[in-house]
Formats: structure tokens, C-alpha cells, sequence
């Protein structure tokens, strides 16, 4: 009895800030909580709906923590050397107890993350998010830009990770991939050189690959998370924040005294007092402990349930060992860049006596074109504070329906290359079915 | 007198730019050990001795070679005996670096390359994107932007062996008669 009770009395030491009693006890958990001192005090209830966010911010988060989890435990058993790696994935797949659910929940956490993250920046960019509302010193545009780095970092870590079990699967993705970067002009033989360290994907490239896929990258995600989430604080908020003062302003309600317990609040900006009209007025905001932690809780439990679910429905692939000398057929890149490589097969482009590589122009000047548009737009977009937070503003139709239109293109890209190109990248229906091909000749 | 007495200077002025001098000279040879470290660190990335297999080779004598196509794996190179003559043609496609499959014709088809008739009995075809080469290595159809690369034959001087060599792209008409 004594016993069940101090381990009680021990747990409620841990888990008050989790579940606090009282709003001092809720105040004094931000404050007190390492893992909490990031929240605000109090969070606007639209910014906490469901249908707002679609937490996909959160989803993303939680599955680059499956990630990290799951690629500790990998690096213990996996072997970064060309003789090594493919047999020690082989001893993951068949020997290790629970390998093949650990490399699974590995590449599908990675997949989802891949379109996670996508969906994130379509839900940001649908409801104007990138826009700074009224509040001083936001500045959305950069944490806009941020976003589309830590998503470029996401595709090169999945990219990175695809070359590591050494099998044709990874040999010849990776093969496609770096030759689409020496097509880029002047510099690019020099770059694949310097991406694989040699002029062949050998020891160098697999080192490099693996370096660049369990530390340099995870960092720079890592750090680019940090500044992502400071500045959502900075900006005051989720751009829902911003639609929640302007509804109060429009009912012109006095702005209330507001508190603060966070050390934003303390710091100079004006972000926090300006925020604080809306969020501190009654019903409008809750505590962020439990209510936010609450629903981070279930977004993460929800997540990890359906990355295990899947993992055990679609088994990661094994193909056989790399083999330089027999190239697949058809061989295809991750399908995150099958929209890419279904485009590098089309735009080769005769203009006089000069021959353009398609590789160079859908490898490369397109995807450029891409980034440099999506770092561009924020400061394009004109449109009033009306739009900010708003799913499909009205005063945003139509850069909605252009970015609609480019994500629709990019989809219908992707699933020809995943779905209906076969030997020879030649056009099957999925009823059709491809010729038998010989592997060796 | 005070160990940490402000000293009493008559001139300020030299004294500030006494210190903007230090400080610049501080921040200078900050930044410059910065750009040291990087370029080390990136120049130590770039190796100075590869562990690859040459390439220039030797392929064996050249009357062992079998008429018309002989593949070398290892190296992605097609090498052609007619006759007296011989020819190698790179396997590897000049779009994205694929290997392109030797495909044998049903029937030997005639084609017109750069104005010329030629008949042919084989192709080029790569299986990546579709890119198709002529039996000569001339694209045709799909996004390859260039003909593959023909690469240079020799005759070994020590005993008489071909010698392959890929660091060299020789034109369409090199032919090594021996």
C-alpha cells in the first residue's frame, strides 16, 4: 500500500504538467516544463481546430521523430560499406528480431513524411498562411521560406536513404538522380563528382549518401525546426490567430489587460501584447497545458498507429544486390520524383542545330523555377488582411487556382511514372500487361 | 591608484580608432580562419586518388574477339569486330547515364542517317526513358540529346592486345584495322 502509493505520488511529480488541476498549475506548467517552455501560455482555440491546421504540421513532426527513433536503432545494424550493406539490410529483413517491421516503419514513416510535409505547405499556402496579419514584427514570408527548406531537406533525406541498402532499386534511382544533376550547366559534372566523390557510385558515394543521410541533414532539419517553430511564436501565432483578432476587432471589444508567464512576453516585441487582445479574451483562448498538449498527444499517438499499420500491410522491398552492369527495366526514381522524371523524358528539345537535354530542363531549370516561384510568391501576394488564415479566401482565388493547378500537374506526373510506364518507359494502360523483358543478354 | 581605473585620456578620438583597428583585425582573422576551415573541410572531400578500374583497358587479342559484338560488362562498352575492322561504342546513355540493351532487329531494317541509306540489324535501346540509338549510336527517338560516345582502339604495343579507351571519344568514322 505504502509502495502503490509513492509510486503514485512519483508519477503525479512527473505527469502534473501534462494534466495540471487548476489554470495556475496550467500556467506554471509552461513555465516549469522543459519540454513545454516552447508553448505559449494560452492558445486561441481556432488555431487548435482540427479543420484549420489539420495538425499536419504536427503529423510531420512526429513522424521525423519515428525517424530519428527508428534510424538510431538501424545505424547499430546496418554496415555503410559496399561489401557490407546490402547482406547486413538482408540480416535486417531475415535474422534481427523485428528487422523487418523497424525497416519498414523506416521507409513508411519516410514516405508519409514526404507527403506530409507537402500537404502542410498546400494547407499553409490554401489559407494564406504565409501572410502577415496585423501584428508587428511577423514576419511569415521568412518562416514560409524556412518551410521550403526543411521540405527540400526532407526529399534529400528520403533520396539520401534510398541509395543505403545497396540493392538495383537503390543503384539505379540514385544513378538517374545524380545524372540529372551533371546535366546542369558548367558545374554539373563537377557536382556529381563531388556528390559521389568519384565518377562511379562506389564507397565514396555510399559513405557520403550515409553521412549526409544520419547526421548533416537531421541537423540541418533539426535546427530548421527550431527557428520554423520560434518563429510561429514570433509571428504570433497560427495565421488562424490573426482571423480570431480580426472577428474581435470587428465586434470592438475593449482589449483586455493580458499576462504573460512565457519570456517572449518579457523580451522586447510587440508581438505577444498585440496577440495577447485576442487570445486573452474569454472563450476565445485555452490553456495551452492540457488542451494543446492533449492534442499533440493524439496526433502522435494516431500517427504512430498508422505508420505501424501500414509498415506491416506494405513490407519494404528487397531487390537483389546492386549490379552496375544490368540496368532494370524500366528502372524509375523514388515517386516523389517520378513527376521529374516523367518530365525529363518529355522536354528534350531540338532548337535549331542545338539539342537541349530534357535532363537540364525538367532536372533542373525546372524544379529551380519551382522553388524560386514558391520563394517568391509570398511578397507577390497583394491580397488584404481579410485573407489571412482563411481557407480559400475569396480575394485569393485565383493564385489558389494556379498553385491548385501546378500541385494537380505534379500528381497527374507522378502517377503516370508510378503507374503506367513499363519497359522502356513506354505507355501501358494498367489493364495491359508489359512485356516479359530479358534481364540478361 | 585603483587597479581598474578608467585612465583618464586627454584624446579620445585616437583611442577610438585604436580599438575599431583591433577590432576589425579581430573580426578579419575570424572570418578568415572561417573560410580556412570551409575550404579545407570541402577540399578534403574532393579525393585526389580514385579506387575505380582504369579507364584504358586491354580486351584481349584482337583474333580471339567473335565477329560482330562483344560486351564488356564491367566497363558498359560495346565493342565491334567486322572483319578487319574495329569499333567500340560506350554503353552508357547520354541522357541520364543508363545502360543501353544491344537489341538484335527481327529483320534488318534500313534507316537514313545524315542523308546516308544504311541497313541495319541491331539497335541501341535504353531502358530508363526510352531513348532509342541507331546500330551506329545515332539517337533517335526518345530524350537523349547526343549519338553515344564512340571510344578509342588501339593495338597494345608490348604484346599486341586491344586496348580500350574511355577517357577518349573518337568520331563516328574511327575504325582500328589491324
Amino acid at each position: 500500500m505504502n509502495l502503490m502509493d509513492s509510486i503514485k505520488r512519483g508519477w503525479q511529480k512527473l505527469a502534473w504538467t501534462w494534466n495540471p488541476s487548476s489554470d495556475k498549475e496550467s500556467g506554471d506548467a509552461i513555465v516549469k516544463n522543459v519540454l513545454l517552455h516552447w508553448f505559449p501560455n494560452k492558445v486561441s482555440a481556432g488555431s487548435l481546430s482540427w479543420s484549420y491546421s489539420m495538425w499536419l504540421g504536427t503529423i510531420s513532426f512526429v513522424l521525423f521523430m519515428i525517424l530519428v527513433v527508428t534510424g538510431m536503432i538501424l545505424m547499430f545494424l546496418y554496415v555503410p560499406s559496399v561489401e557490407r550493406a546490402y547482406s547486413s539490410v538482408k540480416d535486417l529483413e531475415y535474422v534481427v528480431s523485428f528487422g523487418w517491421l523497424l525497416r519498414s516503419v523506416h521507409r513508411i514513416a519516410a514516405h508519409l513524411m514526404v507527403a506530409t510535409v507537402f500537404l502542410h505547405m498546400a494547407r499553409v499556402f490554401l489559407t494564406g498562411a504565409y501572410k502577415n496579419g496585423a501584428s508587428v514584427g511577423a514576419n511569415r514570408p521568412l518562416n514560409w521560406i524556412i518551410g521550403i527548406v526543411l521540405f527540400l531537406c526532407t526529399l534529400l533525406l528520403s533520396f539520401t536513404g534510398y541509395l543505403l541498402p545497396w540493392d538495383q532499386l537503390a543503384y539505379w534511382a540514385i544513378t538517374v538522380g545524380t545524372n540529372i544533376a551533371s546535366s546542369a550547366p558548367f558545374i554539373g559534372e563537377q557536382t556529381r563528382a563531388f556528390l559521389l566523390g568519384g565518377n562511379s557510385i562506389d564507397q565514396n558515394a555510399l559513405i557520403r549518401f550515409y553521412v549526409l543521410h544520419v547526421f548533416f541533414l537531421p541537423v540541418v532539419v533539426l535546427l530548421g525546426f527550431c527557428w520554423h517553430m520560434w518563429r510561429v511564436r514570433k509571428d504570433g501565432g497560427l495565421a488562424a490567430v490573426d482571423r480570431d483578432a480580426r472577428e474581435q476587432r470587428a465586434r470592438e471589444t475593449e482589449p483586455v489587460k493580458s499576462k504573460t508567464y512565457s519570456l517572449l512576453g518579457i523580451v522586447g516585441g510587440a508581438s505577444v501584447h498585440v496577440r495577447a487582445k485576442a487570445v486573452d479574451e474569454e472563450g476565445n483562448s485555452v490553456p495551452s497545458a492540457p488542451h494543446l498538449v492533449r492534442r499533440i498527444l493524439l496526433v502522435t499517438i494516431a500517427t504512430l498507429v498508422v505508420v505501424l499499420v501500414l509498415a506491416i500491410l506494405f513490407p519494404a522491398p528487397l531487390e537483389e544486390s546492386a549490379n552496375p552492369a544490368v540496368t532494370p527495366n524500366p528502372a524509375k526514381a523514388p515517386w516523389y520524383f517520378l513527376w521529374l522524371q516523367e518530365i525529363v523524358t518529355d522536354t528534350t528539345l531540338n532548337v535549331g542545330v542545338f539539342t537541349i537535354n530534357g535532363a537540364l530542363i525538367g532536372g533542373v531549370l525546372l524544379p529551380a523555377f519551382l522553388i524560386g516561384l514558391a520563394v517568391w510568391w509570398p511578397y507577390r501576394d497583394k491580397s488584404g488582411h481579410g485573407s489571412v488564415g482563411v481557407w480559400f479566401a475569396p480575394e485569393r482565388r485565383r493564385q489558389n487556382m494556379v498553385f491548385l493547378a501546378i500541385c494537380l500537374l505534379i500528381i497527374i506526373f507522378t502517377i503516370i511514372g508510378t503507374f503506367l510506364r513499363g519497359p522502356y518507359w513506354n505507355f501501358y494502360w494498367p489493364w495491359e500487361s508489359w512485356p516479359s523483358m530479358p534481364v540478361r543478354f | 591608484m585603483k587597479l581598474f581605473s578608467k585612465s583618464e585620456s586627454n584624446s579620445p578620438v585616437t583611442d577610438t580608432g585604436r580599438r575599431e583597428f583591433l577590432s576589425k583585425i579581430g573580426f578579419g582573422s575570424l572570418v578568415v580562419s572561417v573560410f580556412g576551415f570551409t575550404f579545407q573541410s570541402i577540399r578534403s572531400l574532393i579525393p585526389n586518388v580514385l579506387f575505380e578500374p582504369s579507364r584504358r583497358f586491354k580486351i584481349g587479342f584482337p583474333s580471339q574477339l567473335s565477329e560482330g559484338m562483344t560486351y564488356i560488362e564491367e566497363m558498359r562498352l560495346y565493342v565491334f569486330k567486322e572483319g578487319q575492322t574495329y569499333h567500340a561504342i560506350s554503353g552508357a546513355c547520354t541522357h541520364l547515364g543508363c545502360t543501353v540493351r544491344y537489341t538484335k532487329l527481327n529483320q534488318p531494317k534500313t534507316v537514313e542517317i545524315k542523308g546516308e541509306k544504311q541497313s541495319i540489324s541491331h539497335e541501341f535501346h535504353c531502358p530508363c526513358h526510352g531513348s532509342k540509338f541507331y546500330a551506329d549510336g545515332t539517337n533517335y527517338a526518345g530524350p537523349a540529346p547526343r549519338p553515344l560516345q564512340w571510344h578509342k582502339l588501339e593495338v597494345s604495343p608490348d604484346d599486341g592486345q586491344l586496348i580500350a579507351d574511355m577517357t577518349e571519344e573518337v568520331d563516328q568514322n574511327y575504325r582500328l584495322t589491324v
